[in-house]
């Protein structure tokens, strides 16, 4: 499983290629190298079996121009005795043995069809003066080499004393020697085997080295880079290969980190955008929440205006008979009577019940506003100035900060002078006779409509969360019964709606309150 | 002698009574009807000095009212009384022709005050 695995790898198919790739070419190469040694040992043993016969042929040649036969046949045998010669044979020109080595073939006639005979003379022409080389084999396989040389007629050959050939002949026999190559065939085989061991010894360390090499260069960076993706891929984007080659693994590491940050950027820029989102739908439900629950409070506000005009005008008659009987009543009495001052409570408590009533009405609204481009500092101005003179601002500071360059607002200045002024009451309320009265405006710019900020703050005792929830309602009050008619914000608030705006409200119990009335400026048409 | 004569129209009992019973001894003589076709039909046959009428009752209101009274006796002044001021009632009462505009609830000192300007106002023409 783990060889067959290891094959499958990157290194094992490289190890594989190179080495069948190197075994081939080395039998290749071993088998020239052989074929070429082989080739020049042969070489060798033919040029010495030219001597050879070269050697033969002047050994005898006094012998023969001198025809002591029995000469010739001793230097034929010595030379025959010499190791690795099998025999040496003298034809003469009819293929009768003349010497031989082994002197028992002397006078035996050889058959021109024989073998040694057919090499010549099969074609027509008489060979030349190279020697015929040959190679066969001996019954115990070895390999002989078997030369042969004719011997021409030369001058000192029929010019010889014994006249034995005439000037006419041509060819006056032949020399055959068969030489044993078994010494030859031995070193061979022997450089073969040697031959072999060397290419074996170079493939074994060749082979040591490329694995080596390819271990360090291919497996071991890609193991680690698969590790390095395995933990990615878990994850772990903080991981870094750590391989500093400047070679393509190097490069392919250097991209893999730059990848494994891109991706841990993406990741967190991913989880932070989600994180935004699910901020921003929050803020939108809150918005949407907060616009439901103001319809319904709007809603709310418009039936009990219905209502509450209904009432107010059911009421004022009554009301105008108890004032009016009250009054006649009163000058029944004489001045300082008890009679007279229980008559004057009930006028009193009448005139209490009128008031709440025209808190009704006003919150009612029936009519609908007369607006045109206001300058909300002017309307400022005349709720100060009306406000400014009455006992109960004596003793408080009264502080503007108006921008002069204030937008206008499209409004109905009198409703907006109601406002200002039941915000002003409100707040020297708040501060109960004493403090200050901040009143700032401002410009608000907000893409493609801007605002106009009208701030009342006061140096009070603050609303508490509890009642900062109910102060817009009708008919709430936090002031001593008499005092106030809990209507003042409620019709404020409405009258603000109404141009468009939004009335607010920051406070702080023990510091103060602000009161924002924000209103849409006005855009002069050109 | 009476200081003059004056017609009240208004289909709330109480404050027919209340008018009558603060300009009475004040010395006015007061016609009381309960709307304003009986208003009308009386003025018919008595021409008053001033006529009090209330702004809000069923078929004639006391706008059409003043604008019939306006139309036929120019003479007579007329005193808008409601328990529902607005502005633009108000503007469109005194554009007509109303002498006043009087806000119920108002006190005896208050109608005897305008109805008092009124008839001056009247014997001043």
């Amino acid at each position: 499983m783990t060889v067959k695995k290891s094959l499958h790898s990157l290194t094992g198919k490289l190890l594989l290629t190179i080495g069948t790739l190197m075994i081939v070419g080395s039998t290749i190469f071993w088998y020239f190298l052989f074929r070429h040694q082989e080739k020049e040992l042969l070489g060798n043993s033919v040029k010495y079996a030219y001597s050879f016969v070269d050697y033969i042929k002047k050994s005898t040649h006094y012998g023969m121009i001198t025809a002591q036969k029995m000469l010739i046949q001793q230097t034929i045998e010595a030379i025959g005795s010499s190791e690795g010669v099998i025999n040496v044979k003298i034809y003469d020109c009819r293929g009768k043995i003349a010497y031989s080595s082994k002197s028992d073939e002397i006078g035996k006639t050889i058959d021109r069809n024989s073998p040694s005979c057919r090499r010549c003379h099969e074609g027509s022409e008489i060979p030349g003066d190279t020697p015929v080389v040959s190679f066969s084999r001996d019954k115990q396989n070895l390999r002989i080499l078997n030369i042969m040389n004719p011997i021409y007629n030369e001058d000192t050959c029929y010019t010889a004393s014994c006249h034995f050939h005439s000037k006419d002949q041509k060819m006056l026999g032949l020399i055959e020697a068969n030489v044993s190559l078994a010494h030859l065939d031995q070193s061979i085989k022997q450089q073969g085997i040697a031959i072999t061991i060397y290419i074996l010894i170079f493939l074994f360390i060749i082979s040591i080295a490329l694995c080596t090499i390819l271990w360090n260069l291919v497996s071991t960076p890609v193991s680690l880079l698969k590790q390095g993706m395995e933990r990615v891929a878990g994850g772990d984007l903080d991981y870094t290969l750590h391989i500093n080659t400047r070679d393509e693994m190097g490069d392919l590491a250097r991209a893999f980190n730059a990848m494994t940050t891109d991706l841990k950027k993406t990741k967190v820029e991913l989880v932070e955008w989600g994180n935004t989102l699910e901020k921003k739908v929050e803020e939108k439900t809150q918005a949407i929440q907060m616009a439901q629950a103001q319809l319904i409070h709007s809603e709310k506000l418009a039936s009990l205006g219905r209502m509450a005009a209904g009432v107010a005008h059911e009421i004022n008659s009554p009301l105008t008979g108890i004032v009016t009987f009250g009054h006649l009543l009163l000058k029944r009495f004489p001045p300082g009577s008890q009679e007279r001052e229980d008559v004057e409570v009930i006028i009193e408590q009448a005139n209490r019940c009128s008031n709440i009533i025209k808190g009704l009405l006003g919150f009612a609204r029936a009519t609908a506003a007369e607006k045109g481009p206001t300058n909300i500092n002017d309307v400022l101005n005349r709720s100060l100035n009306i406000v400014r003179n009455k006992a109960d601002f004596f003793n408080i500071k009264l502080v503007t900060e108006f921008d002069e360059s204030l937008h206008r607002v499209k409004a109905d200045a009198s409703q907006l002078q109601q406002v200002f002024t039941n915000m002003i009451i409100n707040a020297a309320d708040a501060v109960e006779g004493k403090g200050t009265i901040t009143i700032i405006t401002k410009n608000i710019p907000e893409e493609g409509n801007d605002l106009v900020e009208i701030e009342f703050r006061d140096t009070g005792t603050g609303i508490s969360q509890e009642n900062i929830e109910k102060i817009f309602e009708p008919f709430f009050t936090t002031k001593p019964v008499g005092k106030g008619t809990g209507l003042g914000l409620a019709v404020s608030h409405g009258i603000i709606q109404d141009h468009g705006g939004q009335l607010l409200v920051n406070s702080t119990v023990g510091q103060g309150t602000s009161f924002f009335v924000r209103l849409p400026a006005y855009r002069e048409e050109l | 002698m009476s200081k003059g004569t004056i017609l009240v129209i208004d289909d709330e009992d109480i404050v027919r009574m209340s008018c009558s019973r603060t300009l009475v001894p004040e010395g006015y003589e007061v016609q009381l009807v309960k709307n304003g076709l009986d208003g009308l039909a009386l003025l018919e046959q008595q021409p008053v000095d001033l006529v009090l009428t209330d702004l809000k009752m069923p078929e004639i209101d006391g706008i059409e009212i003043l604008r019939r009274i306006k139309g036929k006796w120019p003479g007579i002044e007329v005193i808008i009384i409601t328990g529902y001021q607005t502005v633009d009632t108000a503007v469109k009462s005194i554009k007509l022709g109303a002498y006043d505009y009087l806000e119920k609830p108002f006190t005896p000192d208050a109608l005897v005050a305008s109805v008092a300007k009124a008839m001056a106002h009247k014997k001043s023409l």
